[in-house]
């Protein structure tokens, strides 16, 4: 090799390495807090970014960096954090994993730093989603993740089926008769085109929890200390009802199984499914922004089966134990979550916002979008009894969600389902009673 | 017997157009939806071709992320860490093989050890070490994590080439009168040419594509890497901004297929000479 060749080599990794190196030179003093977000859709990325620039213009000595993290990583992301110590200073994130955290030890407990009117303008519903027994708050809810029923205006309109109203709401009955009228097979091929309900069951433990609550069901029950997983006929009841749909009057679409809500979206738009049930209230956003012209759709108000109680989870903003700082990033969170903050993120993230006050404005009351039905759910919303399990996160991972799928597959009956998800879920359940992690 | 051959050479060539064509369908379909916009990304009816071509994802990408300053640290991190894992693994690989040790079969046997621990098990003590040593955040940090975690495989690569050159080469330079640095540098080296291609171009896509460790080491958005950025793309339950993430993916690919389209001769040559015996 010639020796100018061997230069060359030396010479760039060495500016290189000097590049690398220049920038490590931080001065330590005056770090901003940093802000892990996971926000993700283009308005709602642009909405926190603008709060956080109008905190940093009014507080010029305590800047926020805005980090933009993801929902797929953010588990692995923030558990890394915790243990080295190196932490945001306020993360966003969900109740059902918070809580996990705060069983670890590595949550601030922000009961202390709420200030009164934050405190009672929150639903006590989205409070019961992050407060621990012993009245530790582990994280600020401010929106609510609710399912709704999406419906084609235009299909039920040429069926002549008039939607269900929130004084007059359909069963589960009234929905499986009016699916089987909307499954079509229009050139009588033996092929259906057109299908009552499309459910995105793929990761359905969701779904599942949330709707059991409406059949007097939870699957989750205390036994003194701890938890326990038990399928009564309640639960049963719900899982029945959608095997039926599928497999045996099959007005639920069988690509249900395989697909999430987003990944039922374009067939709802084809009008290959009549339906959505079970879907998150953010679709509306998708529906809003991407649906062909002349596309119209509504919200219904949630199915009653003994109640129209569902469960909810929330988005909340937390601050690691670690942090040095959790009562400036608490003074953030306050300006964050304000209550104009709050009906800004929710507009712009599609979901119900966890503030009395926002509730209370006209945007939330719009028919447009939805809006109105879709806000008023929260009476009906409830903290499911599995909150607070220890290992919920893993049991809805390991075994709520290969069951379920089996399941729907068809190649679970429902009560074999049942006694798997039992003896499966106990076991896991144990392993964490081990640890003595109490809610 | 003519007609025979000629109809098994068809069935070949029309099995490799269907291989090809289902290699390249993916990125075809990332293509196209890049070039769709989003209402007909949601169509209920999809199409292969976009029916009316959009570049509206590219500018929103171009003028909303950092996409140019990820891709540029994935490529300061990348080609640093490719440069020296070859400056390393080449003279170790030509010293374990022409230096017989009684330790070298202890090495390569660690070597292979060392790559079945998950990355999730060592990411907390390595995070630990490098805080400690202050290059937690820091793209310097990220490099060494990346030539560490290369070179073991590198090696392995670089001791199977070096021992597939016949030591008899050599030892006819030494009688022309070469000295050792001669031998290496005007024998050897061309001989390893491809295979250091091979293994560069394996450290660099390495580098290139790995996601979690630059996602937990570097903290300031300025820093991330082209992966990392990427992943911002996407949302929860499923969901993604998919036009967007398609125009990133296709600028992202860009980079790492000119590399292979110059470096493909000697990736195939490489490969090949490191599977044969001396």
């Amino acid at each position: 090799m010639k020796r100018s060749t061997i230069i060359f080599f030396v010479v760039f990794v060495g500016v290189v390495l000097v590049y690398l190196f220049k920038g490590n030179n931080n001065n330590t003093e005056k770090l901003p807090l940093r802000f892990v977000s996971l926000a993700w859709q283009e308005a709602a990325i642009a909405t926190n970014k603008s709060i956080v620039n109008e905190w940093n213009a009014i507080h010029p000595d305590l800047q926020v960096e805005y980090i933009q993290g993801t929902w797929n990583s953010a588990h692995d992301y923030l558990i890394t954090a915790f243990e080295t110590g190196d932490v945001p200073d306020i993360f966003h994130y969900e109740s059902s994993v918070i809580i996990d955290y705060a069983m670890r030890g590595y949550l601030t407990d922000l009961s202390q730093y709420i200030s009164t009117e934050m405190k009672n303008d929150i639903l006590d519903v989205a409070w019961a989603t992050v407060t621990r027994p012993n009245g530790e708050v582990t994280g600020i809810p401010f929106l609510i993740e609710s399912l709704v029923v999406l419906y084609n205006k235009s299909l039920l309109e040429k069926e002549k089926i008039i939607p269900p109203t929130p004084e007059a709401p359909w069963t589960w009955d009234d929905l499986q008769a009016t699916a089987r009228k909307l499954t079509k097979d229009f050139n009588g091929d033996g092929v259906i085109d057109q299908y009552g309900v499309g459910m995105g069951l793929r990761n359905s433990a969701n779904i599942i929890m949330n709707t059991s609550i409406s059949f007097g069901g939870s699957f989750f029950r205390k036994s003194g200390n701890h938890f326990v997983v038990e399928v009564t006929d309640n639960e049963k009841k719900l899982l029945q009802t959608i095997i039926n749909m599928l497999h045996n009057d099959k007005s639920v679409s069988p690509a249900s199984i395989g697909e999430t809500g987003a990944g039922m979206i374009p067939g709802f738009f084809s009008g290959r499914y009549a339906m959505l049930v079970g879907i998150g209230s953010w679709a509306r956003q998708q529906l809003v922004e991407n649906a062909p012209q002349n596309f119209r759709w509504g919200v219904m108000p949630p199915l009653k089966a003994k109640t129209q109680m569902y469960g909810a989870s929330t988005q909340t903003l937390s601050v690691p134990k670690k942090s040095k700082r959790a009562k400036e990033a608490m003074f953030f969170i306050d300006f964050m979550l304000s209550y104009k903050n709050t009906a800004r993120l929710a507009l712009n993230d599609w979901m119900i916002p966890a503030r009395k006050s926002c509730l209370a404005m006209p945007e939330f009351q719009d028919t447009l979008g939805g809006w109105d039905i879709t806000c008023s759910v929260v009476s009906t919303l409830s903290a499911g009894s599995w909150i607070g399990a220890p290992g919920y996160v893993e049991w809805k991972s390991r075994v709520a969600n290969p069951v379920l799928q089996e399941l729907f597959a068809g190649r679970l009956s429902v009560d074999e389902a049942a006694r798997r998800i039992e003896h499966e879920s106990n076991i896991v359940l144990s392993r964490y009673k081990k640890y003595g992690e109490v809610w | 017997m003519k007609s025979n051959s000629a109809l098994s050479k068809l069935a070949i060539h029309a099995l490799i157009i269907l291989f090809i064509i289902f290699l390249l369908f993916p990125l075809l379909w990332v293509l196209a939806s890049s070039l769709k916009s989003t209402q007909e990304i949601y169509s209920g009816s999809p199409t292969i071709f976009p029916q009316q071509i959009s570049f509206d994802h590219y500018l929103s990408v171009i003028n909303g992320q950092l996409i140019f300053r990820s891709m540029w640290n994935s490529v300061v991190v990348g080609v640093i860490s490719t440069i020296l894992v070859i400056l390393i693994a080449v003279p170790s690989a030509y010293a374990m093989v022409r230096y017989k040790s009684i330790v070298n079969n202890g090495i390569l046997g660690w070597i292979l050890v060392s790559q079945i621990f998950p990355v999730i098990l060592i990411m907390i003590p390595l995070y630990m070490v490098l805080r400690n040593i202050g290059l937690t955040d820091s793209l310097t940090g990220l490099t060494l994590i990346y030539v560490v975690w290369s070179l073991p495989f590198v090696l392995w690569m670089m001791h199977g080439y070096v021992k597939s050159i016949p030591f008899e080469l050599e030892e006819a330079a030494v009688l022309d009168g070469a000295t050792r640095s001669q031998v290496i540098f005007k024998v050897l080296m061309p001989l390893l040419l491809p295979a250091i291609g091979a293994s560069a171009l394996f450290s660099f896509i390495s580098a290139w594509n790995e996601f979690f460790f630059a996602l937990v080491l570097l903290k300031s958005p300025e820093l991330g890497t082209l992966q990392v950025e990427l992943a911002r793309y996407t949302g929860m339950e499923g969901q993604a901004r998919t036009g967007p993430l398609a125009a990133a993916s296709i600028i992202a690919t860009i980079p790492s297929m000119l590399l292979f389209i110059f470096m493909r001769k000697w990736l195939t040559t490489g490969l090949v000479s490191g599977a044969l015996k001396g």
